[in-house]
């Protein structure tokens, strides 16, 4: 007994060094993307306020470059509806579908953490369940797509990144849907691929990849990217395919959370496997 | 109550500006590790644990990323015990010293911090990208880090040996 307790105390740091590392592997592995962001939620609640100090500071040193962004926005936006389509409510534009009932609304935000190096990346936007944000809603950029919604607080919202090897997102090329998968492979922030693309479609470098209409998150025709690479390999009858993101993400700075109005009523009558 | 200050503007300087370099996706430096590696050496070993460990969940909580700094900053508190075991610091820990270039000269110093800050950025960039591998991505994010960090590190010693000379 004796001897047990001097060899403790002896290796005390070395006991204490083998717990910690335990519980740091529980913190790292069985966590999954949700639980991950739930502890970026809490890790929220005594850092976001910090890191909006720092978004402040360094929004004036990307002030000109956004600006332009945004009124190039607008002004595309204007351009492509008729006057009656938009209507400026409290923060929140709405999007009139052709029934002259709002479908989607958008809510515009500003993400105050953002990480592009790791294989899951998220990022972290300034509203939350007060603004009408839930989990799994759509978040776009004014260049394209920029992910889903994970979590909210009541002020802030967990977002994961289409730079995410979880995110799954079916393309659709000039109009058609390919029931195909885009996934980020984590070797660039500015590329992701897709897998299984059939060699016979026609499809040639270049051409836009946008959002189709199988999924209730997004309207269609919102872009997520531009062909890169497209090449046939002799002996597979899939296109090896890679595509530059339409969002920069390494500069992501105001994004805008997509609300479908219709969403339930059009769950409802579906069937209920879908 | 001049350590505790030094603390402060380190842990500051890790949240304010090097977790917000934005100029290559490669650079990450990570110069908070600098308080580990020059922590005190007459400190008893599991109170060095104990201070890595919390220094880690710090870090963990302003990147968002549960348990990787404090892992790594345990495992590289555990590597500096070995290291300095083959260092002889009876003086520096009789006088309870610091362990910086000052206290222990330079070439010991350089020797100690090069191998640590290595080990800490490859250790977090392997965990950070398990998910999806690429041997090339984490190699250069770490070598390029790395040696953004130890230039970090010279700067930051040499400014507060000039200014304690004084």
């Amino acid at each position: 007994m004796q001897r047990l307790l001097a060899f403790i105390e002896h290796n005390l740091h070395l006991i204490l060094f083998v717990v910690l590392q335990v519980v740091c592997g529980f913190l790292i592995f069985s966590l999954n993307a949700f639980q991950q962001a739930a502890f970026t939620h809490s890790a929220n609640a005594v850092t976001s306020s910090v890191n909006e100090v720092v978004t402040n500071v360094t929004d004036y040193l990307d002030l000109r470059y956004q600006n332009k962004e945004l009124q190039y926005q607008l002004a595309t936006q204007f351009a492509n509806s008729s006057s009656g389509n938009m209507v400026y409510l409290n923060d929140t534009f709405k999007v009139k579908d052709t029934l002259n009932k709002p479908m989607f609304s958008m809510v515009p935000a500003q993400v105050i953490y953002n990480t592009v190096h790791r294989a899951d990346n998220v990022f972290v936007i300034n509203k939350g369940s007060l603004d009408g944000i839930k989990k799994n809603m759509g978040v776009i950029s004014s260049q394209g797509l920029a992910g889903i919604v994970l979590k909210t607080s009541s002020k802030y919202s967990t977002v994961m990144s289409l730079l995410n090897t979880n995110m799954k997102v079916i393309p659709s090329i000039k109009g058609k849907e390919y029931f195909t998968e885009l996934v980020w492979d984590n070797e660039s922030p500015y590329y992701m691929k897709i897998i299984g693309l059939n060699k016979l479609e026609e499809i040639i470098e270049g051409d836009l990849i946008t959002t189709g209409r199988s999924s209730l998150l997004f309207p269609s025709g919102i872009p997520i990217g531009t062909i890169s690479k497209l090449k046939s390999k002799p002996n597979s009858q899939y296109f090896e395919t890679r595509l530059k993101t339409s969002t920069d993400f390494r500069s992501l700075e105001y994004v805008f959370v997509i609300i479908n109005q219709e969403k339930e009523a059009i769950e409802a009558i579906l069937p209920a496997n879908e | 109550m001049n350590r505790v200050l030094y603390w402060i503007v380190l842990i500051a300087l890790q949240v304010f500006v090097f977790n917000h370099l934005e100029f290559s996706s490669y650079i990450m430096p990570q110069l908070f590790i600098l308080l580990l590696i020059t922590l005190p050496v007459h400190l008893s070993k599991h109170v060095q644990v104990l201070i890595a460990f919390g220094l880690g969940l710090i870090a963990d909580f302003f990147v968002a990323t549960p348990g990787i700094h404090a892992s790594a900053c345990l495992s590289l508190m555990v590597l500096r015990m070995g290291l300095l075991s083959r260092l002889d610091l009876k003086e520096q820990e009789a006088n309870k010293l610091a362990f910086n270039a000052r206290t222990v000269g330079i070439p010991s110093f350089m020797y100690t911090t090069i191998i640590l800050v290595f080990f800490y950025h490859l250790y977090i960039f392997i965990i950070e990208n398990l998910g999806a591998f690429n041997v090339l991505h984490v190699f250069l994010t770490t070598l390029l880090s790395s040696s953004f960090t130890l230039l970090l590190i010279g700067f930051v010693q040499y400014v507060s040996f000039n200014r304690l000379s004084e």
